[in-house]
């Protein structure tokens, strides 16, 4: 893992012990919670999605949602920004609080509420705009038109996602250019460019080759400490590499969440250790 | 487990890389070589195709920019009797020429040979004959001013026998008023002028003392059959000019009398047999030195000393129509050299023009063009004949050589300026754009202006869009934005079948219901389109203010059903308010209104009616490639912007719309191309008049149409009929240029906004 560092300027390699000894005092009751989800159930059309998921997101920290594929985390995960209201057919009941405040209320403003919570998608998906422009939309969106703000927005983003050294020389070419990586590291730095509280990321990591996703992962550690994120991986060894906590979802159900250092070390239901030891998923 | 089929070993396929026969050999491999050949002979041949029609297209059209060239047949010394020749013409067939001379003999001979074929004499007596003016050039009809005074009517016929089965043509005189000659002046007529209008023949003549002598005779036939010849009392006058040259025209309204030395015309206006009177004198310039009627008998040209030749006609001017002797055009002739004679053709615009130093050029007057030009003579030249077909040209110089040149001259009517330029035409009192190809009479002046006709087609073009534009992309967007799954698979199919129905049942729709329909309900029309576009949004808005719960009620996308109801209330109410409100703000009629107040006529097929049929047939075009674009738009980029909290709208502006804009752009100008070329609903919901204003009450006549229209009615072969692919293929390159254009615009959208 060292290997990278002399390639990285902005953060360092990982140091996995490092990291787990940091993390290894960490305890749910004791952090300040980010998001709080009561009860959740989730049907498409007449199939059950999500069934009661009761669990808190505690904030300026990573957590990260496993399982197998269909269990449902991807779909949790959208539940927080409200991007299952664009399913057809999709509805819930129960609640999630963001700062106490229930998302699914009628006076909640949907744009609103996805520009507190952001959100990067698996495939990276840049608009067929400038570098510049697809960091600055959401800006424009908020309504900021000042160049001079912009400008130092776009900065600022750009290097809060590690992209600006190999950006800014070229700002105003065509987002498309941009490798995998680069590009799903712009989708992030345009997550952040309206500072959001909350980031969702749905598999970020999953159309990269293994440099983009080591770079990515970094990325992941320096944000969490200015936000909050929720990450849906299929790599396991990615949850343990990056998250602080970890859900463990089967179906639709959550079986386990707590620390991931406990969850990967001492997994206290039968499923969640036949899950990470490998035995099916 | 005993009836599966045992998978194959890895020994059992094919290992080896190397192959047995030749690789090329291999059926998989001639399949392959075969799909591509296969697949660039498809390709190649579309491009042939194209190539092909454009490469017809031209050939066809080649031929109207191609100039004249003559040939000579034959150079001899004028045949018969010696004595001053008066006049001089060539049969239909250009095989028998015909000279008259000043001592009554009329000599035929033959045009390929020189030799004589037949010689007679006039009716004359002891009587000299002093000049010979053409009464009808159809008919053959001359009339001999005599030096008693009398005119002799004679005509040169040529009989066309077959025997044997091969042509043989008799010539031979007759006279049509006898063989005594009519009493006209008193003393010998030195220049004559006749024309016969139907039953009235009018003599103009000069004498000696430059006294004008003006006799009117008339044929009439009453009730029971009897015809009785009258003879108005020969009118003498001095004209205001010395009547060097006299010009009658042939439906004896307008005398041109002409003054060689001085250079001036005196025009007059006849009145049967009363005094002319004078319109005006004008002054041409230097001295002139021939002046002819061109065919159709409405302009003069007139060639002067320095070399000038111009057409002239009479025109009107000012608010009271006062007419004057317009100076129309000039023709480039070799610059200072005298010009001695002039031509002119029976039949079209053209003429000859000869000069003193032996050069004769083909002009034809309403082209401008000089077709052709060649030094025939090193002599002057006295004379220049055609015959009526145009196809023979005698050329006459001063010591009496004649020389029979073939002509083939198809197309001089047709030059850029004829075309593409304002024209001022014979008969019209200013340039303007005309677009005229046949008409009653046979020698008219064709008009082939194809500028109205370009204006038509844009003009359609524009109005349909206009019509269309807003109505498919909006509806295209609305479609494959918002619209529930279930409802697009109707409403899809249903618009796209829209295109499958043939333009002539839009066109008769268009021209039999909606036309009148237009025209009996406009202020209902004008209504619907002023209010129902406003109606829509607002529709929209008020049901966003709705309560929720009825809201909830239509199923999301589904929306836009509940506009049907409200479309057709809105429609229902404008029509009905259209009476009160005519008769409130338009004083009961709104054409009459338009008419009186702005000075807008209203003509029933105009581009109201067209706008409307035609961006019937041009909205599922454009709607269907304009929704397959914006429904491709990746999901995860709207997704993607809707995740960064932008509202739906701003997904579909910000993201959305840049996108799919190079289909967007291709699908209204593959709507525009459609429009462009569209024949049948124009050609049934216009009056097809060649109209040149912009104007939505007028009707247009469009490229495509003209085409459809005058095609069965064309001579092959003729300029008319050629115009016509110059019609097609300037459509064929508009078309052409239109879409380059707009590949070019999509090419460059599609690299700046290609998406994932």
């Amino acid at each position: 893992m060292t290997g990278v560092q002399d390639r990285t300027p902005i953060t360092h390699g990982f140091d996995i012990e490092a990291m787990q000894r940091e993390r290894s005092g960490v305890n749910l009751e004791d952090e300040t919670i980010a998001l709080e989800v009561d009860n959740l159930d989730l049907y498409y059309g007449e199939k059950k999605a999500l069934k009661s998921v009761t669990m808190k997101i505690p904030q300026k920290k990573v957590t990260a949602f496993i399982g197998p594929s269909g269990c449902g985390k991807s779909t949790l995960l959208r539940c927080f920004n409200r991007m299952n209201d664009l399913i057809d057919g999709c509805r819930t009941t129960g609640q999630i609080r963001l700062e106490g405040k229930n998302i699914f209320d009628r006076d909640v403003d949907v744009a609103m509420l996805r520009r507190r919570v952001g959100m990067v998608f698996q495939k990276p998906n840049p608009f067929p705009k400038s570098i510049y422009e697809n960091v600055a939309y959401g800006l424009r969106l908020a309504g900021v038109n000042k160049k001079r703000v912009l400008d130092e927005t776009v900065e600022w983003a750009l290097k809060g996602a590690a992209l600006w050294d190999e950006a800014k020389d070229r700002l105003e070419d065509s987002a498309l250019g941009l490798s995998g990586g680069q590009q799903q590291r712009l989708v992030i730095a345009r997550a952040i460019a309206i500072h959001p509280d909350v980031i969702l990321l749905d598999e970020p990591c999953s159309a990269l080759d293994p440099i983009s996703t080591l770079k990515v992962e970094e990325l992941i550690n320096e944000l969490k400490k200015d936000y909050t994120i929720v990450i849906v991986t299929h790599n396991m060894q990615q949850a343990a590499r990056v998250s602080d906590y970890t859900a463990f979802m089967y179906v639709g159900d959550l079986i386990e969440y707590g620390s991931t250092d406990q969850l990967f070390t001492k997994p206290s239901k039968k499923q969640t250790e036949d899950y990470i030891t490998g035995r099916y998923g | 487990m005993s009836t599966a089929q045992t998978p194959a070993t890895a020994a059992e396929l094919p290992r080896a890389i190397t192959s047995k026969r030749a690789v090329g050999l291999q059926s998989r491999y001639i399949k392959d070589r075969l799909a591509r050949y296969v697949v660039l002979v498809g390709g190649l041949g579309v491009i042939g195709a194209l190539l092909l029609i454009f490469v017809y297209l031209a050939q066809e059209v080649a031929p109207l920019f191609q100039g004249a060239h003559v040939e000579k047949r034959k150079t001899f010394a004028l045949p018969g009797a010696a004595g001053r020749t008066l006049y001089l013409s060539a049969e239909e067939q250009g095989e028998i020429g015909m000279r008259a001379a000043d001592d009554g003999g009329v000599t035929f001979f033959d045009l390929n040979t020189g030799d004589v074929r037949a010689t007679q004499m006039l009716p004359l007596g002891e009587r000299k004959l002093l000049s010979v003016a053409s009464l009808s050039s159809e008919r053959g009809m001359l009339a001999a001013g005599l030096d008693d005074g009398s005119v002799l009517v004679f005509s040169h016929e040529y009989k066309v026998t077959y025997p044997d089965d091969k042509r043989l043509i008799t010539p031979g005189l007759g006279y049509p008023r006898g063989p005594t000659p009519m009493a006209f002046a008193s003393g010998p007529i030195t220049e004559l002028a006749v024309r016969e209008e139907g039953d009235t023949l009018m003599l103009v003549g000069a004498d000696a003392t430059g006294t004008l002598n003006l006799k009117v005779f008339a044929k009439q036939t009453d009730l029971f059959g009897e015809t009785t010849f009258t003879e108005s009392p020969a009118l003498r006058f001095t004209p205001d000019v010395k009547p060097d040259v006299l010009l009658l025209e042939p439906t004896l309204h307008w005398l041109y009398v002409i003054d060689r030395a001085a250079g001036k015309i005196a025009f007059y206006e006849l009145d049967g047999a009363e005094k002319p009177e004078l319109v005006e004198v004008k002054q041409a310039g230097a001295s002139i030195t021939s002046a002819r009627y061109l065919a159709g008998g409405i302009s003069i040209v007139l060639a002067q000393a320095d070399g000038k030749v111009t057409q002239w006609f009479p025109a009107r001017h000012g608010e009271e129509g006062t007419w004057y002797l317009a100076r129309v055009r000039e023709f480039s002739v070799h610059e200072g050299s005298k010009v001695t004679a002039i031509g002119p053709e029976q039949r079209r615009r053209g003429f000859a023009v000869g000069d003193e130093s032996g050069h004769v050029s083909l002009y034809y007057a309403t082209s401008g063009n000089r077709v052709y030009d060649e030094k025939m003579f090193d002599q002057a030249i006295e004379r220049i004949v055609f015959n009526p077909r145009a196809r023979v040209m005698l050329v006459q110089a001063v010591d009496g050589t004649l020389r029979v040149n073939e002509v083939h001259n198809e197309h001089p009517e047709v030059s850029f300026s004829s075309l593409w330029q304002k024209t001022w035409y014979e008969s019209y009192d200013e340039p303007a754009y005309l677009y005229q190809s046949s008409s009653a009479s046979s020698d008219f002046e064709p008009k082939f202006s194809l500028t109205p006709l370009m204006v038509g087609t844009l003009k359609g073009a524009f109005y349909a869009m206009i019509f269309a534009i807003p109505i498919a992309v909006l509806g295209a967007i609305f479609t494959a934005n918002f619209m529930s799954p279930e409802m697009r698979q109707i409403v899809k199919p249903s618009v796209e079948v829209l295109a499958a129905l043939p333009s002539v049942i839009l066109g008769f729709l268009a021209g039999l219901w909606l036309a009148p329909f237009v025209e009996t309900n406009l202020p209902g029309v004008f209504l619907t389109l002023l209010f129902l576009p406003v109606s829509i949004p607002l529709f929209g808005y008020l049901w966003s203010r709705m309560p929720r719960a009825l809201r909830l009620r239509v199923p999301a996308g589904w929306e836009a059903a509940l506009l049907i109801p409200v479309i057709a209330f809105v429609v229902w109410a404008c029509f009905a308010a259209a009476k009160p409100v005519e008769a409130l703000a338009f004083g009961g009629n709104m054409q009459t209104w338009m008419d009186h107040t702005l000075g807008i006529g209203y003509i029933q097929r105009n581009s109201l009616v067209v706008g409307i049929a035609m961006g019937i047939a041009v909205i599922p075009v454009i709607f269907s490639i304009a929704e397959d674009a914006i429904f491709s738009v990746p999901k995860h980029l709207s997704l993607g912007s809707l995740a960064l909290g932008a509202t739906p709208w701003q997904t579909l502006i910000g993201v959305v719309l840049p996108t799919a804009s190079p289909g967007i752009f291709s699908a209204i100008m593959i709507g525009l191309g459609r429009a462009v070329g569209e024949t049948m609903i124009v050609l049934m919901a216009t009056g097809n008049t060649a109209v040149m204003d912009f104007g939505l009450f007028s009707g247009m006549r469009t490229l495509a149409a003209n085409v459809a229209v005058e095609m069965p009615e064309s001579e092959v072969g003729s300029t008319h009929f050629r115009l016509l692919f110059l019609a097609g293929l300037t459509l064929f390159l508009f078309t052409f240029v239109l879409n380059t254009f707009a590949e070019t615009v999509r090419s460059r959208l599609r690299r700046k906004y290609s998406s994932l």
